[in-house]
């Protein structure tokens, strides 16, 4: 071919390249045929987190005690306001309900960084993209879990025992790194596209510890106002977290409190459903829109 | 399953300032839409197409040569065969593990210590953990970075964070190679340890690309090559041809226009195409002018271009050396040339050159010239050097005075 046939036909034939977009399953086999790569991602940013940092192993305890400071502090504000106290169990709760709320604000904040943050990789070599999110999520684990374990040997000096419904932690926490997974699927590649999403991300993780019931309790709104927090999607999971861990409570059971105006089921076996429904669903909806945008990566970076 | 590549019919586009990048300048154009006010839609001949219509085929034993100039379109095919980008239409078939060795130290963190990186580093790649613990001795002894192995790589010199990255991309064992140009890292000498590496890896038996600016490296390796322009494929066929192609023009295309006073018809090397550095090599030119004849402005050039790098090692024309151009008939000149350059592949051309229009006019044909040598040659210049020894000193053997000690060409 010379260069008169470039000339001849320089656009190219209509035909649209038909694009096959891999199921969930496809991709999720993938990701684990990467596992051995998310590990080298997960090891890489522990280790610059522990080994090189000043603050060293000390961080993975600081940001959950400021946010359980500050929700301490807040609740005195309120008890004072009300000429009530704050009670030991109250302090214990907020404390085991910060611990996924800086796990999933901390996970977001750094995922949605994590494929502009890597753009030169992108650019270069093939693999995975899903390693980049989800070994950032993966690597807040550690924390959390660290957190946890602080928090079940502090309770019973603050007066409460754990019980065997303390085993509901783990498939609350599978259900938690999965939502947060999903949720950091979708804003690292929004963050790719639209440049001011992590921004946006810093306003809402800001303003969220009030819209789940961290620092509240869900009947503290009143009944309406309980019922809408239950509702948002991370919700289930804190609240879930303290009535297993804190309160001592099967999930397979209903918790009620009576309220000025009656009674709030703060739990039923039907939210543990809803969680699970909505944590796998984000996390498939992550997964798809993710490796449907993923293509276009290259491009973007 | 036999490792297989296959390109279709693939294009790519790329769309030159595209629309918006934050959702502060997307919200307000959508604002716009919606109330009835579109802004002026950019025009289609914003895109552009990066790859037209490439078709290949690679199989096992076959190593394909893409070459081309800057926009050729070598980058963006490359980044599709590593499935980097997705072709806009057209078809990529692959069958096997796609391994490329490409500018190679992206993966490293400066933080992390040589060996972890050449733990981080081999994942990105594709290999194992396994698999990197295996070879981790090999490619710490390749690399050559030795004892350092356990310092954060920050403290590496440029080159040794290159050496470590290519020792690492050189131990992979994929089903498919993919070998970018970029590989001439570290100093001479791990440049040749690499380029054997290459060869090596090259050689095994896998399909390969191999995408170079250094022609030479293309006929040496490639069985067939690809020679791009604008995208767009302007020949194929063996590597020499395509190399012939990219160096002297469009050949088929311009000859309808060049002139026809004068016409070479062959360019050979009677003694043989093949002589040592700093020796003489023989070329026979053979030609007709026809009756309008030649313009006195016009000369004969002869160009040596080398193809390692496909700059021009000399050009001499025949004002320089009093050689008119005949006025009609069959011509024949012989043109001998002291090759006084590295070893390596040459192409030597004869063209026309017009001093009023200072352009070459006329294309002729093209010899291939291998130049070798016995021993390593060390800079640019051969120099044919004489040693005499005057005198000797004190030295117990006292060479025969009138002995000419031609180095490297005894």
């Amino acid at each position: 071919m010379t260069s008169s046939a470039l000339a001849a036909n320089p656009d190219p034939p209509v035909a649209k390249r038909v694009r096959r977009s891999p199921s969930a399953a496809r991709i999720l086999a993938e990701v684990w045929e990467a596992r051995d790569l998310v590990a080298q991602f997960v090891r890489r940013d522990l280790t610059i987190r522990y080994t090189q940092a000043v603050m060293g192993v000390a961080w993975a305890v600081l940001m959950p005690m400021l946010i359980v400071g500050a929700g301490v502090m807040f609740r005195i504000v309120l008890a004072t306001l009300s000429n009530t106290h704050v009670e030991g169990t109250s302090i214990a709760s907020i404390a085991a309900k910060a611990l996924p709320w800086a796990f999933f604000a901390g996970a977001l904040s750094m995922a949605t960084q994590s494929i502009i943050g890597n753009a030169n990789l992108i650019g270069k070599v093939y693999f995975p993209r899903e390693a980049l999110p989800l070994s950032t999520v993966l690597a807040q684990c550690p924390d959390l879990v660290i957190g946890l374990l602080l928090v079940t040997i502090i309770l019973p000096f603050v007066g409460v025992g754990v019980s065997w419904s303390a085993l509901w932690v783990v498939p609350i926490l599978v259900l938690l790194v999965a939502f947060t997974t999903g949720v950091s699927l979708l804003l690292s590649c929004a963050n790719l596209f639209f440049r001011d999403v992590k921004y946006i991300v810093q306003v809402v993780l800001n303003f969220g510890v009030f819209a789940t019931p961290v620092f509240f309790e869900p009947q503290m709104l009143g009944r309406k106002g309980g019922a809408i927090m239950l509702a948002l999607p991370l919700s289930p999971l804190i609240e879930g977290l303290d009535i297993a861990m804190v309160r001592g409570q099967s999930l397979l059971s209903t918790v009620a409190v009576s309220t000025a105006k009656g009674v709030l089921v703060v739990w039923s076996p039907w939210m543990l459903l809803y969680a699970t429904v909505v944590s796998l669903s984000a996390l498939l909806v992550g997964l798809r829109i993710f490796r449907g945008a993923s293509s276009r990566f290259a491009e973007m970076a | 399953m036999t490792p297989s590549l296959v390109f279709e019919g693939v294009w790519k586009r790329f769309r030159r300032g595209r629309g918006h990048d934050s959702l502060r300048d997307l919200i307000p154009s959508v604002m716009r839409r919606a109330i009835g006010r579109p802004a002026a839609r950019r025009a289609n001949d914003q895109d552009f197409w990066a790859v037209r219509d490439l078709s290949f085929e690679v199989v096992p034993g076959e190593v394909l040569g893409i070459i081309g100039g800057n926009g050729a379109g070598k980058s963006t095919t490359l980044k599709i065969l590593n499935r980097i980008m997705e072709p806009t239409i057209g078809d990529v078939r692959t069958s096997g593990k796609i391994g490329a060795l490409i500018e190679v130290s992206a993966g490293f963190h400066q933080d992390l210590t040589g060996r972890q990186n050449v733990f981080l580093q081999g994942a990105i790649m594709g290999m194992r953990k396994a698999e990197v613990q295996r070879k981790f001795d090999e490619i710490v002894e390749f690399s050559g970075v030795g004892e350092f192995i356990d310092t954060p790589v920050k403290r590496y010199s440029s080159g040794m964070n290159a050496r470590l990255g290519f020792s690492i991309a050189a131990h992979l064992e994929p089903d498919i190679l993919i070998i970018d140009e970029v590989l001439a890292v570290g100093d001479a000498s791990f440049q040749q340890k690499a380029f054997g590496r290459i060869k090596e890896m090259a050689t095994a038996g896998a399909p390969v690309v191999l995408v170079s600016h250094q022609l030479d490296r293309i006929v040496d390796l490639c069985t067939k090559a690809i020679l791009l322009e604008k995208g767009a494929v302007r020949s194929t066929g063996t590597p020499l041809h395509c190399v012939n192609e990219y160096l002297h023009g469009a050949i088929g295309q311009a000859q309808s226009s060049e002139p026809t006073e004068i016409r070479f018809d062959r360019i050979f090397a009677p003694n043989g195409a093949a002589v040592r550095s700093g020796e003489d090599l023989t070329v026979m030119i053979e030609g007709v002018a026809n009756a309008a004849g030649p313009r006195d402005s016009w000369t004969p050039v002869i160009r040596v271009t080398d193809l390692r790098t496909g700059a021009t090692a000399h050009a001499v024309t025949g004002f320089q050396r009093d050689v008119p151009l005949p006025t009609e008939g069959e011509f024949k000149y012989r043109v001998t040339l002291q090759m006084n350059v590295v070893p390596g592949a040459y192409d030597v051309d004869v063209l026309i050159w017009d001093g009023a229009a200072h352009a070459h006019i006329i294309h002729g044909p093209a010899v291939r010239v291998e130049v070798m040598d016995r021993m390593p040659f060390y800079g640019t210049t051969q120099m044919n050097s004489r040693w005499d020894v005057i005198s000797a000193g004190t030295s117990n053997a006292v060479p025969p005075q009138d002995v000419v000690v031609r180095w490297q060409t005894a």
